[in-house]
């Protein structure tokens, strides 16, 4: 490999680099997916039976179609015929049910069941009190059914999570890493913590990737993959949110953005069983006390769209008619006088690592002040902190939440159901039985519209409580190489998987001369 | 000699049984749970209670501290809570790169480091001395990850000599090590200037000079190899602390070392992954010392191992 590539310059290569990861993948087996990027790895080298397009809509991947019993409860899949593993096997439907049972296995140690609970005996299976999963049959080689406990509408989403991935029926010794799937792209390197190198699937059956290769960088730290991107030698970087203003406002010839909202809200999660936070009023006090438009101006570089509700505004059961809590330290304080706390009160404000979250924090700490809340920045590493907020002992903290599909769903039952309540992700500990009635309902609504109003019903309920400081739906914003043709941002993390991306100019014309790395298979 | 190193390894078992006992206690005080970092962002109390007990947390802490101490005593580390992967084998494929990197940074301050503080020695005062001595200056006040953003942003980004971070050649291993080496080159080029000038003024260098030898001979043969005494000393203790701690520059410039393994195994408390690696690091520091402690015999004949 060249020790370096001038950046005017198109690459002598057909790799795509791309530097988004921060760590090493736990792990290349879609049953240990538990962090985006093992997420995002396993969306490529895997399959599911559905799959996320770019722009976060649900479409068929192995499974070609599918019919759903009118009880709801029943979903017949038909698999796509003539799909084989990158080891030469054929796709069959029992590999469909030794998938879910891996990833349900208690030996498996995942962590990770909860998308298939859904399924009639998983639950059962995983506690490993049965040895089969009662609601997977599959009637011939080419069909699965799979029965619900009970009508689960977003069933097909949850299925195209990773953890849902489809692996061949055939014991391999450490699948973790030597992973075999139907993907569009083969396993061939893992050096951790430095990169995984994976080489198109010329017979994918969704089409062969223009790409002769994918190569992950792991770049830990971000400064360093800015320079990496500027020196020519990765092809994707993610843009910090310091650097916003740099990049779009300076000529960055040799770059250019893409930027896509995400499925992703930040937030302050308001412990609302703590002191006065108990107060609903109190709660809208502090969304009226933080200038979160001016928080987003100034520390995010503007990438995002203030949030009113916690259902990001391109879901259905968004309501895009309704006004964000006003910035209003007035009216802030009338709320504290009314509850009872006309001079303030203390209360501590947790937060982790990331730098951004810290800037953020002390600036809602300094409006706080304005209104008379005296707010104790505690700060911790990322694992205490939510441990911390996860055990209720936070009274504020400020979090983000990144969708695993993309669904309204995924962000009013985890974060204000109260059976999440800790754990499940409602580090709110909010608990109103009308939003919970709603939600419960809208799972069991076939109705598109019927469950966009019934999720829309609950998001305006809780709004009205004031579980959280509702911040913003963030934009991802990409720094891709001139170079790269195609590459769209994704709009939920696994959407994009390089299938339409291909590099131009010279380099890409000729033989596979200056790859950075082999694509050889690994023994 | 024997007896000597018979003894330096006895002594070191009640070190490691030390670090083995504090890094548990340590990890059992802090907070943090390595099943809310298996479980990622949303889950239910059922599947967490499930992996503690799977992963034998909720048993006694005597009880975890009795099963861990025994299967490391059988050589066996355990396997990674996060990944299941075998600890050891996540060490051997990092160790050697953190080794090379260390190795790399050492040989930089030893080579730029010595020749720095003879040079400097034979003219103090002189403007080459001044300059020398502003560098060291600056070179033990830096903090390390500011060294490392400044070299990728003058040799990689300006320049573009040398690719910014990430492993593939020697090439790649020119920036990080110069960042990592940076304190011992300033640190040494000091110390030897400063013991080399002790000893060219004693009064066997004035002796050496009288019986006819050179300048260069005498700074060579006679003053250096007396001088070199302490340095060795710190050299042990720098190449010891890379090997253990070179996190930052693993860091900045995507180095796989064993550095990062340890802080993200922090990070998810992996509680296997950090008091395996841990331990496996003061093995390495003890070793060093003991190496280091050798050396002696060979650069200071009055020293005696009894």
């Amino acid at each position: 490999m060249s020790a370096c590539r001038g950046a005017d310059s198109t690459p002598q290569r057909k790799t795509f680099i791309d530097s988004r990861d921060r760590y090493d993948p736990r792990s290349l087996d879609p049953a240990l997916s538990t962090d985006v990027p093992t997420g995002r790895a396993v969306s490529y080298v895997f399959d599911g039976l559905t799959r996320f397009t770019v722009d976060a809509r649900l479409a068929p991947a192995l499974a070609a179609r599918w019919d759903v019993s009118p009880d709801g409860r029943t979903y017949t899949f038909h698999l796509r015929p003539h799909v084989r593993f990158h080891d030469g096997q054929s796709l069959r439907a029992a590999d469909v049910v030794h998938s879910f049972e891996r990833v349900l296995d208690p030996r498996t140690k995942g962590g990770r069941g909860w998308p298939l609970f859904p399924i009639s005996g998983a639950r059962a299976f995983a506690a490993g009190s049965t040895r089969t999963i009662a609601g997977l049959a599959t009637p011939d080689d080419s069909t699965v059914r799979i029965t619900l406990d009970t009508a689960l509408a977003i069933f097909p989403k949850l299925l195209a999570m990773p953890v849902a991935s489809i692996v061949p029926d055939s014991d391999t010794t450490n699948f973790g890493e030597h992973p075999v799937g139907t993907g569009p792209w083969r396993f061939v390197r893992w050096q951790h913590d430095d990169y995984v190198l994976l080489a198109k699937n010329p017979s994918y059956w969704g089409g062969a990737p223009h790409l002769d290769s994918l190569e992950i960088r792991i770049v830990p730290e971000p400064s360093t993959s800015v320079a990496e991107f500027q020196a020519g030698n990765v092809d994707l970087l993610y843009v910090p949110e310091a650097e916003t203003d740099r990049w779009e406002h300076t000529d960055e010839k040799n770059a250019f953005l893409v930027t896509a909202p995400a499925l992703r809200l930040w937030y302050v999660a308001i412990n609302c069983t703590r002191g006065p936070l108990r107060d609903p009023r109190v709660r809208q006090a502090l969304n009226h006390a933080v200038d979160v438009g001016t928080i987003l101006q100034r520390l995010v570089g503007g990438r995002g769209t203030l949030a009113a509700g916690v259902i990001p505004p391109s879901l259905d059961g968004a309501d895009t008619t309704r006004r964000p809590y006003a910035y209003d330290p007035a009216r802030a304080r009338a709320l504290l006088t009314a509850a009872g706390y006309p001079n303030g009160f203390a209360l501590q404000l947790w937060v982790g690592q990331d730098e951004t979250f810290q800037r953020i924090a002390q600036s809602i700490q300094a409006y706080l002040a304005a209104v008379g809340i005296r707010a104790t920045l505690v700060q911790r590493d990322n694992s205490s902190a939510r441990e911390a907020s996860r055990h209720g002992d936070a009274d504020l903290f400020i979090k983000d939440w990144y969708a695993d599909y993309p669904d309204a769903e995924d962000f009013l039952d985890p974060l204000l159901v109260g059976a999440n309540r800790g754990v499940g992700g409602n580090v709110s500990f909010y608990e109103n039985p009308s939003v919970d009635d709603l939600v419960a309902r809208a799972r069991t609504t076939a109705d598109s519209a019927k469950r966009a109003a019934l999720y829309q019903r609950a998001d305006s309920i809780a709004f009205g409580d004031a579980p959280m400081i509702y911040l913003f739906f963030y934009n991802e914003l990409y720094a891709v190489q001139p170079w790269i043709r195609g590459f769209k941002a994704p709009a939920i993390f696994n959407g994009q998987r390089f299938l339409d991306v291909s590099i131009v100019g010279p380099g890409a014309g000729g033989a596979n001369a200056g790859a950075p790395r082999d694509s050889t298979t690994h023994p | 000699m024997a007896t000597f190193l018979l003894r330096r390894l006895l002594l070191a078992i009640p070190t490691l049984v030390g670090v083995l006992v504090v890094v548990f206690a340590l990890l059992y005080i802090a907070p943090g749970d390595p099943v809310m970092a298996m479980v990622g962002e949303r889950a239910d109390s059922a599947t967490i209670a499930q992996l503690r007990h799977q992963l034998h947390l909720d048993e006694s802490r005597p009880k975890q501290f009795v099963a861990y101490a025994s299967s490391v005593l059988r050589g066996d580390l355990g396997t990674s809570f996060i990944t299941g992967r075998p600890i050891a084998r996540d060490i051997a494929q990092r160790f050697p790169k953190t080794l090379e990197l260390a190795s790399a940074a050492m040989l930089l301050a030893v080579v730029l480091g010595i020749s720095a503080g003879v040079v400097t020695a034979a003219y103090p005062g002189g403007w080459l001395d001044r300059l020398t001595l502003a560098f060291t200056y600056l070179g033990i006040s830096f903090p390390v990850y500011w060294v490392g953003l400044i070299l990728i942003l003058v040799f990689a980004m300006v320049l573009r000599w040398l690719p910014p971070s990430g492993t593939g050649g020697l090439a790649f291993l020119v920036l990080p090590a110069f960042a990592l080496g940076t304190r011992s080159i300033a640190f040494l080029a000091r110390m030897t200037r400063s013991a080399m000038l002790e000893v060219i003024g004693s009064d066997y260098i004035r002796t050496a000079r009288a019986k006819g030898l050179s300048r260069a001979a005498v700074l060579a043969r006679h003053a250096l190899r007396n001088a070199l005494i302490p340095v060795v000393t710190v050299i042990g203790l720098d190449f010891g602390s890379y090997l253990t701690g070179s996190i930052l520059t693993e860091t900045v410039f995507s180095w796989p070392g064993l550095g990062r393994y340890v802080v993200n195994a922090i990070g998810k408390r992996d509680l296997p992954a950090i008091q395996g690696s841990i331990l496996f690091l003061s093995v390495v520091f003890v070793v060093v010392n003991i190496v280091a402690d050798l050396t002696y015999a060979a650069t200071d004949p009055r020293v005696e191992y009894a």
